[in-house]
């Protein structure tokens, strides 16, 4: 499954291909969405 | 053996052990930094976090929260009867939902059980800027020193030998080694020195007095007899408030008797064959 990806000038949802780029406005800076689920941790 | 007990309160505890060998008095010491059982965060589940610090980081700065711990009321979760999976008799669940701007503080840890809030509520966490979030569940248990740090009740837990400090008969009275001592334990009477008898227990055993008894050309031999008494400890105990410092000491007690008498027993089924 693609990871997903949030543009970090349009803020929209953007699924990587080929290019690192952000299809709406061009921008190529994206940041990665954190996954839904829980993350457990060890406290230590 | 004696204690006595010379300050007490809820943070921290000052008492002297007399007529004991230094092997028990380190063995006290041991017990109530690394056997007292106490409530720290163990695991935590991490539903959202944007802040600037990263999941590990944070669950640890949890796990370090001084937590509330009465004895009795929590089993180790190693002897519950849920076998490790984590029940109302082991566990203890806490919930932490903070957006920003601001400091997410210890008194956001929201408990299960009241009688388990964090020790203090001013314990920074991690600070916040606006639009950033930190939504997470953590699980205490119950446990001791000697798993992780985490669990030892006690943030100062120490003993030193009781000073015994004496002025020779050919103290000259100069005073040198009432200017050299740090904790001013000597003071000149007249023309000559005495030991201050509310201070004795501040000595160092740094011996600055003897030096500068021997500095002043006195002779061989200094005039001050520094030293200290084999079987008396001066032990000074400090909570980190998840028990309260006299009830460390109780309880560390009653652990050293416990393992006392499951010795004897093993030693009297050898004996018996």
């Amino acid at each position: 499954m693609a990871a997903s990806y949030k543009c970090a000038r349009c803020k929209q949802r953007v699924e990587i291909d080929v290019n690192v780029r952000c299809p709406f406005c061009g921008h190529r800076i994206l940041f990665k969405e954190r996954g839904a689920g829980i993350k457990e941790l060890k406290a230590q | 053996m004696r204690i006595e007990c010379q300050h007490r309160d809820e943070h921290s505890c000052r008492f002297v052990l007399s007529g004991a060998l230094p092997s028990f008095a380190n063995s006290v010491r041991r017990a109530m930094a690394a056997e007292v059982p106490k409530l720290a965060i163990d695991s935590v589940g991490i539903y959202d976090n944007t802040s600037g610090l990263y999941d590990e980081m944070l669950a640890h700065r949890l796990g370090l929260v001084p937590l509330r711990t009465e004895e009795g009321t929590y089993v180790p979760i190693r002897e519950c009867t849920c076998e490790g999976q984590g029940c109302d008799r082991c566990t203890v669940s806490y919930t932490l939902s903070v957006e920003g701007p601001g400091m997410v503080w210890s008194r956001d840890l929201i408990p299960n059980d009241p009688e388990a809030a964090p020790a203090s509520g001013d314990i920074p966490i991690v600070k916040l800027e606006k639009g950033q979030k930190v939504v997470i569940e953590a699980r205490a248990i119950l446990s001791t020193g000697k798993e992780h740090a985490k669990w030892q009740p006690t943030t100062v837990c120490g003993y030193k030998n009781y000073p015994r400090v004496s002025i020779d008969a050919h103290c000259d009275g100069c005073g040198a080694c009432v200017d050299a001592c740090p904790r001013r334990v000597l003071h000149l009477v007249g023309r000559k020195v005495e030991v201050d008898g509310e201070r004795l227990e501040d000595c160092s055993l740094c011996r600055l007095c003897d030096k500068a008894c021997l500095a002043t050309g006195i002779g061989e031999n200094s005039a001050i007899l520094v030293g200290s008494e084999p079987d008396r400890f001066i032990f000074t105990v400090e909570s980190d408030g998840a028990i309260p410092a006299p009830e460390i000491l109780r309880q560390s007690i009653s652990i050293i008797r416990a393992r006392g008498e499951e010795l004897s027993r093993a030693l009297s089924e050898i004996a018996e064959g």
